[in-house]
């Protein structure tokens, strides 16, 4: 899916949400217990990866991340007047990988390579603190929490594949750390609220990468940050 | 709360199909063990170098450049995979190796397509981690000899670690095992035949050509394995074994009558631990073979993860004595002249005219590895059953306890004593057979570590009466342009580089060395220095074919 896809599907669905806020709108404004949101969710990597260690590397072998935006899904629960409870998630990202490093390995191009792309599910639990008064409209909230992170369709790419010297599985043990955010509130209607977040969160993995019966591993920290933008709809 | 667990529940179900997300495959691990299975399936490529990377990284350094200059530069790029093969050890156990698959690539017409394959054994190496594959290690010096002179030619090049290397769990070396060693080469060959299509190369492919060759212990592997496969009714193109020690009987008793070859004090324990793995009969203890000072452990000492001058300087090994200095007196009953005839042929050499005498008494001295017991039965046992070869004895022929030799030389007939026996046994005249494949046997006449005379020129003799050309011995040592005017230029160019080497140790940049010291630094390297240029005539004689 592409960006713009991804872009299209999230507008279609927020325009589906408010249409039917609207049908809704006749309920008395009061406090309700759920908030449904959508929106973007831009994830900037600050990874960190240790050289690829392992036989037949040669010193040096790193590589990065490319950010990546995607559609932002949430569920937020009112504990109370100022407490709730967020479970953020985001539409499984694509993420690429590029070499970083010698040019060539041998005569392999390598720095520079998409070597691996993987996706990625990572929800994020966070008890939130929301300041002000509950009908104010503007209201800056604060939350901790927990990020799992889980990576699937972990592929080696040609690229990789003729760096490493051969087909190669990637093995990324899904990660647990904690979870920072803070963010705005903006009413817009009684039941509708735009917002936007700033979370950063802690996701260390161990990278295995498995070929010929050799393996390589490397200790990565991808730490990412992320702007969620969204709008929700409380029920 | 219940839309709150609710909305966790949806998580919970995007979590667990996302989990089911499958990543890329990788190698297979075959779960059969049968001799020749590609262990992993597609192997490892360790290195990928064009032929100007290739070409570049040698020429990077001064013996690089030299050998460079020697093999001609790089016309193919070279993939190097890293293979795991089943084969057996030296008593048939079942047991996984390793080696490599050097595969020419490029768009040149000779580095892809059909091509033939170069099938190399190895030289000694006491490091147990040796893998000629990887070509990234820069003390990889006859990885790098063999892809310069074969792969970056166009041919593919099979070669094995050997059991007892790098991965191998077999816990010892079938060292000059000729079973073994030509079942290992058979089984490695089958591997990689196997694993090419299905490497990144396989625009590369076997022609069916198959030339087999390998230096010093390789020397022997290459004989061993011609022999095997020439037997079993399997195409082999040409063969080129070089600086072996085929005539294993005749050499041993070169060695055990005081023509100690240098290198002897490590082969030792490596031929001891190999034929008791192989017939457990060598010995009962390893002081039967051993002095006290060296027997605890020797029998595990071989290859190791210790450089062997550190083996040397912990003491663990002699640097050169394998024999007591002070010589041990044969009593033979009722026979005091072969008594007094045998103990004279046990004494330290001192022929001076005899270039090799230097060399040889290096060979003894005060602390030694073999017990004076076991070297008095070894030479009693070898005076009584006579290799018809005759030991290169240090001061003319050991006397003989039974017939004069005839004119043929053949191995003795199973001598009783077990290590000679094993050496008979491993003797490349034993059975007795003859190449049907050209044969290109290179030495020098001047090798310290594997005398050419006793082994190469024993077969050259062995073989006869062989139809003319179809066994050549190229002595690199020699005159120029003898047997072939072909070879010419590489012998010109070895005695060229000795004599090189002969004035650097004299100079202030080699040390500023004596003539005569200067001299026995030059043997000393001789085994070794010999092998490109032995490589190259390899090469050049395949070419033919």
């Amino acid at each position: 899916m592409t960006l713009l896809n991804l872009r299209t599907l999230s507008v279609s669905l927020a325009l589906i949400v408010a249409s039917l806020g609207a049908a809704s709108s006749a309920i008395a404004d009061e406090a309700v217990p759920n908030d449904f949101r959508l929106g973007s969710y831009t994830v900037f990597y600050r990874a960190s990866a240790d050289d690829l260690s392992g036989p037949f590397v040669p010193s040096g072998v790193n590589f990065h991340t490319d950010n990546i935006e995607t559609l932002y899904v949430g569920y937020v629960r009112r504990l109370s007047a100022h407490f709730s409870a967020e479970l953020a998630l985001g539409y499984p990202p694509l993420t690429k990988t590029y070499g970083v490093g010698p040019a060539t390995l041998g005569s392999v191009p390598y720095s520079g390579q998409e070597i691996s792309t993987a996706r990625w599910l990572a929800p994020t639990g966070f008890l939130e603190y929301n300041f002000f008064a509950e009908n104010a409209v503007l209201r800056p909230f604060i939350g901790i929490g927990v990020n799992y992170t889980n990576f699937y369709d972990r592929r080696s790419t040609a690229a990789g594949d003729a760096g490493s010297g051969g087909p190669t599985k990637i093995e990324l043990p899904a990660s647990f750390g904690p979870a920072v955010t803070v963010g705005l509130a903006y009413q817009i209607a009684p039941r509708w609220h735009a917002y936007a977040s700033y979370s950063a969160s802690k996701v260390n993995t161990r990278l295995t990468s498995i070929t010929g019966g050799v393996e390589r591993t490397s200790h990565l920290e991808f730490n990412p940050q992320a702007l969620v933008v969204s709008l929700g709809y409380a029920f | 709360m219940f839309n709150f667990f609710k909305g966790l529940a949806a998580a919970a179900a995007a979590l667990t199909l996302a989990a089911c997300g499958s990543s890329t495959s990788t190698s297979a691990i075959s779960t059969s063990t049968a001799r020749g299975t590609l262990a992993v399936d597609p192997p490892l490529r360790i290195a990928s170098l064009n032929a100007a990377t290739f070409a570049a990284e040698l020429g990077a350094t001064t013996t690089g450049a030299e050998l460079l200059a020697l093999t001609s530069a790089p016309v193919c790029g070279v993939d190097f995979y890293y293979v795991k093969f089943w084969t057996v050890g030296g008593a048939n156990e079942t047991t996984e190796s390793s080696g490599a698959l050097m595969v020419p690539t490029g768009a040149a017409p000779t580095c892809s397509g059909p091509r033939p394959i170069v099938l190399y054994a190895h030289g000694t190496d006491t490091n147990q981690a040796t893998n000629i594959a990887d070509i990234t290690n820069t003390g990889n010096t006859e990885g790098a000899l063999i892809a310069a002179a074969f792969a970056a030619q166009g041919y593919i090049v099979v070669a094995p670690n050997y059991a007892g290397y790098d991965i191998s769990t077999l816990g010892y070396h079938p060292y000059l095992n000729a079973v073994q060693n030509a079942d290992e080469m058979t089984d490695i060959l089958t591997a990689a035949r196997t694993a090419l299509p299905r490497t990144l190369s396989a625009a590369t492919s076997d022609n069916g050509k198959l030339f087999i060759t390998g230096y010093s212990e390789g020397g022997y592997v290459a004989m061993a394995t011609q022999r095997a496969l020439e037997a079993a009714g399997k195409t082999v193109t040409a063969a080129a074994p070089m600086s072996g020690p085929y005539a294993l009987e005749a050499f041993g008793d070169t060695i055990f009558f005081g023509g100690v070859d240098l290198g002897s004090t490590v082969f030792s324990p490596l031929l001891t631990t190999s034929y008791q793995h192989a017939y457990g009969n060598i010995y009962t203890a390893t002081t039967d073979v051993f002095s006290t000072q060296y027997a605890n452990g020797i029998a595990t000492l071989l290859p190791s993860a210790t450089p062997i001058d550190t083996i040397f300087s912990e003491g663990l090994l002699p640097e050169t004595a394998l024999f007591d200095s002070a010589t041990p007196t044969v009593t033979i009953p009722n026979d005091p002249t072969q008594s007094a005839e045998l103990t004279a042929a046990l004494a330290v050499p001192n022929n001076p005219a005899s270039p090799f005498t230097p060399l040889f008494q290096l060979g003894f001295g005060t602390s030694y590895l073999i017990n004076n017991d076991y070297r008095v039965s070894y030479a009693i046992n070898a005076a009584t059953f006579v290799d018809l070869a005759g030991p290169l004895a240090p001061s003319g022929s050991p006397p003989t306890l039974a017939a004069i030799p005839s004119a043929i030389p053949s191995p003795s007939l199973a001598p009783a004593f077990y290590l000679r026996q094993a050496f008979n046994t491993n003797d490349l005249r034993n059975p007795a057979w003859a190449p049907s494949a050209p044969t290109l046997l290179c030495g020098g006449d001047a090798d310290p570590t594997v005398f050419f005379s006793v082994n190469t020129g024993t077969m050259k003799a062995f073989w006869s009466d062989l139809p003319a050309g179809l066994v050549t011995v190229l002595d690199i040592n020699g005159t120029p342009g003898t047997p072939l005017p072909a070879f010419a230029p590489l012998q010109v160019a070895f005695q060229a580089s000795q004599t090189a080497l002969l004035a650097y140790y004299q100079s202030a940049a080699g040390g500023s060395l004596s003539l005569a010291a200067a001299e026995a630094a030059v043997v000393q390297g001789t085994h070794t220095a010999e092998a490109p240029f032995c490589t190259v005539a390899a090469r050049s004689f395949f070419s033919q074919f």
